[in-house]
């Protein structure tokens, strides 16, 4: 178990030798069960940090945030980060690292362990709560977290709660980190890609109605974009609005800017669109499902990442996030990789 | 009498094979569909995803990626990365509900006229059967 005094030990420890700017990490949120970030500068406030299952989001997006702020002032305070990271965190850092984004030396990882489980599913603890109102989500022993109700406390199953991502999760554990707490044990998953399987077993016509449905509900408010950690690019290819523009930029350069898609939500834009960016993380996804979590239409934006991943597993024997040193998908190639696609 | 379906193809052929090997068969008179809208680009690895998409998006029916075989890149290893990416592409077009057979991938070199030829055939009977392209098309 992932001890919180141990965490907040640290966390203080650090601060207070000036070790690191400040802490990302998790704290208690005002609406019932749910965290929010926080962003702990003061070594009295440690008190505040939390680790349970709720803490769903991936913090690493304030990293890439952080090194944007950094590019424009004067002074930058190089020192690190602290950064509280889960299982798919920590390969977000390590596909950050992988292309030279980050440095090591500007974060220092303060990794926790899923505990054999993972995180939850607001939707799937509703149904099981069945109207009661959850005030406290914990992890408890053998994969079991308890859930304090505004009428008592329960003990749940965590595969009845788990998010579907956790329960395809291959590494339920920080592979880098500086220091780390918890149970270092994985939890077994028999089949990685099931949801991806499924949707393949069936029917071209039944994907492509299910597709267009999906994605004719997208109005385009690039919600997945802004809480992608991957998504970072200062100039994104979708919109024209993020295109450099300095006020010496002439006219006859505006205008040459390609609009490879256009804003209109309609459905051939939003298929483009989500193509483009599923392409655009094949190799860098790390499947911490902050697209699906804030995207405001319940589109399963995941499924299109995640059949990625299972290419590059299948076909190309490529796995994220788990060794910076090595080059990406699509910068790399071996002479076996299949071609019995080409005429 | 209804006139018969006629494929539109976009095809992206590498300047240093597969656009040279289409010119051979134009010089050496050999008959294809005309249904190919060729575009020269410098090496198939600069094929961005986006292009095809695009091609898609713009209402072709059917969109073709070719260069030259493994190891004959004039880049050296452009292809390689080309056969990679346009994998990935297939995969993905294919897992939304495209016809697989909407878009191909070949390797043509510059001697290989016949074989353009034969792939441009192939393409256009395969597409003819399957209607016009209308699920990425923008105004269908």
């Amino acid at each position: 178990m992932v001890k919180l005094e141990d965490l907040r030990q640290e966390a203080a420890g650090i601060l207070k030798s000036g070790k690191v700017k400040y802490i990302i990490g998790y704290t208690r949120g005002t609406n019932g069960f749910r965290p929010i970030p926080a962003f702990i500068k003061d070594p009295d406030d440690v008190e505040n940090l939390i680790w349970n299952p709720a803490c769903v989001h991936n913090l690493t997006k304030f990293i890439v945030d952080e090194k944007k702020r950094l590019k424009k002032e004067k002074n930058p305070d190089k020192r690190p980060i602290g950064i509280i990271v889960k299982g798919c965190d920590s390969r977000a850092i390590n596909v950050l690292l992988q292309e030279k984004y980050i440095n090591r030396e500007d974060v220092y990882l303060l990794g926790v362990s899923c505990e054999k489980t993972g995180v939850l599913d607001e939707k799937k603890l509703n149904k099981k709560l069945k109207g009661r109102r959850a005030l406290q989500v914990d992890f408890k022993d053998n994969g079991s977290w308890l859930v304090t109700t505004d009428s008592g406390q329960e003990k749940i199953q965590a595969e009845e709660l788990l998010a579907d991502r956790c329960i395809e999760c291959k590494a339920n554990f920080p592979v880098v980190y500086d220091i780390v707490f918890g149970d270092k044990s994985l939890r077994k998953t028999d089949r990685p890609f099931q949801s991806v399987e499924n949707m393949e077993n069936l029917s071209q016509k039944e994907r492509w109605e299910f597709w267009k449905e999906q994605l004719d509900k997208c109005i385009r408010c690039y919600a997945c974009r802004s809480a992608c950690p991957m998504c970072y690019c200062d100039e994104c290819v979708v919109d024209t609005i993020s295109f450099a523009v300095e006020p010496d930029t002439p006219a006859e350069e505006k205008a040459q800017k390609i609009k490879w898609i256009e804003k209109s939500p309609n459905l051939s834009e939003n298929i483009i669109y989500h193509l483009t960016r599923a392409m655009h993380l094949a190799g860098r996804c790390i499947d911490c499902g902050e697209c699906e979590r804030v995207c405001p239409l319940d589109i399963p934006i995941r499924f299109l990442n995640k059949k990625m991943e299972k290419e590059a597993k299948t076909l190309f024997d490529y796995e994220v996030g788990f060794d910076p040193g090595k080059p990406s998908l699509v910068s790399s190639f071996k002479d076996e990789d299949p071609e019995d696609f080409i005429r | 009498m209804a006139e018969e379906f006629e494929p539109k193809i976009v095809a992206f052929l590498c300047k240093w094979c597969s656009s040279a090997g289409s010119d051979l068969a134009g010089v050496s008179r050999m008959e294809y569909p005309p249904n190919v809208i060729p575009i020269q680009v410098m090496c198939s690895g600069s094929v961005s995803p986006l292009y095809i998409l695009s091609a898609f998006k713009k209402g072709a029916d059917g969109v073709l990626v070719s260069g030259c075989h493994p190891g004959d890149c004039h880049y050296i290893k452009g292809n390689f990365y080309a056969r990679r990416r346009i994998a990935l592409v297939k995969e993905l077009l294919e897992f939304v509900g495209l016809d697989p057979e909407r878009f191909q991938m070949s390797w043509v070199s510059a001697a290989e006229g016949v074989k353009y030829t034969e792939i441009i055939k192939d393409l256009v009977k395969e597409l003819k059967p399957l209607g016009p392209q209308t699920k990425l098309r923008r105004n269908p």
